[in-house]
């Protein structure tokens, strides 16, 4: 792979000396251009970390360097950094260390190599721009440092982590109290990213919602690695955070608005299919007839034929009327949504079936308590709770009397309704893909005619809501409805 | 006219108006002998399954007309029952797919199973019906 020409010309250009990092640390190599730049010869010199760290480095740069090091070596994170080494004339030469990310694109190492190239400037004065460029990156950019001291058991933040949290300038950030920072639902992750890369030293690049001091929620990006002694033991965390809230709400709405086009997209898509296939099968029908109509001589048959038309026809018609159903939903979704109450709503419906019910000798068990209300399009709410009670009445078992259950709940700031019947239920292994599609049915009843789940799957989604079922053959069936 | 080759065809299919449409055209140009009908997959599998136990060829149709969309038990659940019985029926049964679907997955599907001769789309014409039942090997 080194010897690759390729390489070998990019190593020229970059007039660089570099090492190669292998996991087995005699193997690691110097290459000549990093000791012709530092004036030494090859003897001279015992090629490893160690004592890289010990006799070269700048001691001002040595525990920089080693986290990075050790980072670069185990976890393959790239990194820049100056550091001063000194030549063999006695005097610190500043150099500027790279990684694999600084190789052209079109070149891959499948070893970590890190380059030291010479920066002719003074020292003083490129650390001094040096401190400048990251004040101003940090305020442009809202990206705050931070450091966890393990053994001092201390966390410390720079300037601006102090600004995007809204904290005072004196304020002494609490490791005691840290997972406060976090939003409630992200302080668990918060926790595991802190945890693994201080006891496996794993780094950690992630989305987070903190709270700042004003118990304002927003948006991070957390970056953290471990940060080692001379012993190669983890000894504290150090990384940053940046303030992404615009980016992040805008993603979130972006994906909001995206899953909703998604969503209608596919409901369309179903429905051109539903409309092309119930149609085609009258029409198909209607072919065939005049064919036939066509092929037979004998008039007393070919009238008998012309009957059949009617037939058709009428067919026809009850497809059309489904599909404006249908159609209906998704222009009356615009409808004035309402503050309505459940009992109000099934009260209408148990007036319209009254006598179903009696009949059916259904019972209805009515829970309504934790959820009274819910601003919905009245029409939808009594067409879903419609469907779904004449559902269980006519599917229930031949053994007993129908039993249905209806509650609402909330979870979680969601609303439920959950419909429950004991009758002879779905056999969910065959039946799950096709509970909600138009014309499917499942019994044999000669009056199910599959179209009320699809019509309440259509009206519950229109509103973003969704609708799941759960059921045992023999057992009963129960439907949930999340608004 | 010709006499007819088929003693026994098979139609599975939910749509009644379809079935009786086929049903006279069958009879007027004497295409079989002998139709029998299914309102849906689980029907027609029941009753191969039947006759597995109690074989008699005459029972057994040359001939399938297969809908896909259909209740309970739709036509390629039919078909996985199917494929799983037919060679112990000890006869050549030809199978094709008659259905309104022109969903391109719905005929690629089909033709991917062995067991299926062809698709066809609906409607089907009365020339197509001859001759699939006149070219049909006895």
């Amino acid at each position: 792979m080194l010897q690759n020409e390729l390489f070998d010309n990019v190593i020229r250009d970059f007039n660089a000396g570099y090492w190669e990092l292998y996991n087995d640390p005699d193997k690691e190599k110097w290459s000549q251009k990093f000791y012709e730049s530092t004036g030494y010869s090859q003897q001279e010199l015992d090629p490893t970390i160690d004592y890289f760290l010990e006799n070269l480095i700048h001691k001002e740069d040595v525990d920089v360097f080693r986290d990075n090091f050790l980072n670069y070596k185990k976890n393959n994170i790239n990194f820049k950094q100056h550091i001063k080494i000194l030549t063999k004339e006695g005097v610190y030469k500043l150099y500027r260390c790279a990684t694999n990310d600084e190789l052209p694109v079109n070149i891959k190492s499948e070893i970590n190599l890190l380059f030291f190239f010479e920066v002719k400037l003074q020292p003083e004065q490129d650390i001094a721009k040096d401190n400048f460029y990251y004040k101003e990156t940090a305020q442009m950019t809202a990206t705050g440092s931070w450091y966890v001291d393990f053994k001092k058991r201390k966390s410390y933040w720079d300037f601006e982590t102090r600004r995007i949290l809204e904290y005072p300038d004196d304020y002494i950030p609490s490791l005691k109290d840290s997972a406060n920072y976090y939003a409630e639902d992200c302080q668990q992750q918060a926790a595991d990213c802190f945890f693994n890369c201080a006891m496996a030293g794993t780094p950690f690049d992630t989305e987070i919602k903190m709270v700042t001091a004003n118990k304002r929620v927003f948006w991070v990006r957390a970056i953290g690695k471990p940060v080692y002694n001379e012993n190669k033991e983890i000894i504290g965390i150090r990384g940053v955070f940046q303030d992404i809230d615009d980016i992040k709400r805008k993603e979130i709405r972006l994906q909001k608005s995206m899953d909703i086009i998604a969503s209608q997209n596919s409901r369309l898509f179903n429905f051109a299919h539903i409309v092309s296939h119930n149609l085609r099968s009258h029409t198909s029908n209607l072919s065939l007839l005049v064919q036939l109509i066509e092929d037979i001589d004998n008039p007393e048959e070919k009238i008998e034929l012309v009957n059949e038309v009617k037939q058709i026809s009428l067919s026809l018609n009850t497809t059309i009327e489904h599909l404006n159903e249908i159609v209906a939903i998704h222009t009356n979704k615009d409808q004035e949504k309402k503050n309505i109450k459940f009992q109000d709503s099934l009260n209408v419906v148990l007036n319209g079936i009254g006598q179903t019910i009696a009949l059916s000798k259904t019972k209805i068990e009515v829970d309504f308590k934790e959820l009274e209300e819910i601003i919905y399009i009245p029409a939808y709410m009594e067409s879903i709770l419609l469907n779904l009670i004449t559902n269980s009445i006519k599917y229930k078992h031949k053994d007993r009397d129908p039993l249905i259950q209806i509650k609402t709940y909330t979870e979680e700031k969601n609303k439920y309704l959950k419909i429950t019947d004991n009758g002879r239920g779905i056999d969910m292994k065959l039946f799950k893909d096709k509970i909600f599609g138009m014309y499917k049915t499942f019994h044999y009843n000669k009056d199910a005619v599959g179209i009320g789940l699809f019509l309440t799957k259509n009206q519950v989604e229109s509103l973003n809501g969704t609708i799941s079922v759960e059921s045992d053959v023999d057992q009963g069936t129960t439907f949930i409805i999340e608004f | 006219m010709m006499s007819s080759k088929i003693g026994l065809a098979c139609i599975i299919d939910d749509d009644s108006m379809y079935v009786n449409l086929i049903k006279k055209i069958i009879e007027a140009k004497s295409l079989c002998q002998n139709l029998m009908v299914f309102k849906n997959g689980e029907e027609a599998l029941n009753y191969f399954e039947v006759i597995l136990n109690n074989l008699d060829k005459k029972s057994i149709p040359e001939i399938i007309f297969l809908d896909i969309n259909m209740p309970v038990m739709d036509g390629w659940e039919f078909l996985e029952g199917f494929t799983k019985i037919k060679n112990k029926l000890g006869k050549t049964i030809t199978l094709y797919i008659v259905s309104s679907s022109i969903n391109p997955i719905d005929i690629e599907r089909a033709k991917s199973i062995n067991s299926v001769k062809d698709y066809l789309i609906k409607p089907v014409t009365i020339e197509d019906l001859e001759s699939i039942f006149l070219n049909q090997p006895a």
